[in-house]
């Protein structure tokens, strides 16, 4: 068996100067993540409910579903709150049940908004942007 | 044929540590001194990595290795995954190569530096570099 993984807490480190470094650390991020989850499998007893492969498809998910941002900093600064989100779950201040609605797949108990669709339609457009129209 | 040339290495090195014991011994030193001599040139060649390299890649390596890549892709069967197919072949972002370099992680129980993680691009690399540092575990 490799010798377990432990999450070491580091200073905020300075900006990612481009992209390149940014799709970097978003990949660290990534493997931090996955060499974590047998901790926290063990930690939650989420043994019977979710296979890892799962779990590693949720974050890959999350990962995704901002793919398309280009900015670093922006990068930068959604990888320093997922650090934090890992932090809090290996830390145990979460619990079973916040992991199980936010990870484990289904419908979960917080509705995920995905990529937020500012309206269907030309009203909703408009009503979302103001009041007069 | 290479694999049976590394098996007969390992063989002969046992042999060779039980016949040192009795090196005092005359009648048993002179022909101790061929068979030491013939282990230490074979200790000498079996100690480079390269060797271990060289031996050809197991078959039942490369199928888990597809197997976890098809699962990870969600490929359908017809879709053929060889020991030469590239993983942006099949339709794989650079997430999904780290994932998939994850759940082979996972799989072999092993842990990839990510320098020599970032060089697999194809179902034969993935199999080289896993053997490796399954026997690096094991040695």
């Amino acid at each position: 068996m490799a010798a377990p993984f432990t999450l070491r807490k580091i200073g905020v480190p300075p900006n990612s100067a481009n992209l390149t470094e940014a799709r970097r650390r978003v990949f660290d991020f990534f493997r931090a993540a996955c060499r974590s989850i047998p901790t926290i499998m063990d930690i939650y007893n989420l043994q019977d409910i979710v296979a890892p492969s799962q779990l590693r498809y949720a974050i890959s998910a999350q990962i995704r579903n901002n793919a398309h941002i280009t900015d670093p900093k922006v990068i930068d600064l959604l990888i320093f709150k997922g650090m934090e989100e890992l932090t809090d779950i290996v830390d145990h201040a979460k619990q079973r049940h916040h992991i199980i609605g936010q990870y484990v797949v289904g419908e979960g108990l917080v509705q995920n908004t995905g990529n937020k669709d500012q309206g269907k339609t030309d009203f909703l457009k408009n009503f979302y942007t103001s009041n007069y129209f | 044929m290479a694999s049976s040339f590394c098996s007969s290495i390992f063989m002969q090195a046992p042999i060779s540590a039980k016949t040192t014991r009795f090196s005092l011994q005359k009648p048993v030193s002179i022909f101790n001194n061929r068979k030491t001599n013939l282990s230490f040139s074979l200790h000498r060649r079996s100690m480079p990595a390269r060797l271990a390299v060289s031996c050809a890649v197991k078959q039942e390596t490369v199928e888990k290795v597809s197997e976890i890549v098809k699962k990870q892709l969600s490929l359908t069967d017809d879709q053929k995954v060889t020991a030469g197919t590239k993983f942006t072949e099949l339709g794989a972002d650079s997430l999904d190569t780290v994932e998939i370099v994850m759940g082979l992680e996972e799989e072999f129980g092993i842990t990839m530096a990510e320098e020599r993680a970032k060089e697999i691009a194809t179902v034969q690399q993935a199999a080289e570099l896993i053997e490796e540092l399954v026997q690096e575990k094991t040695a």
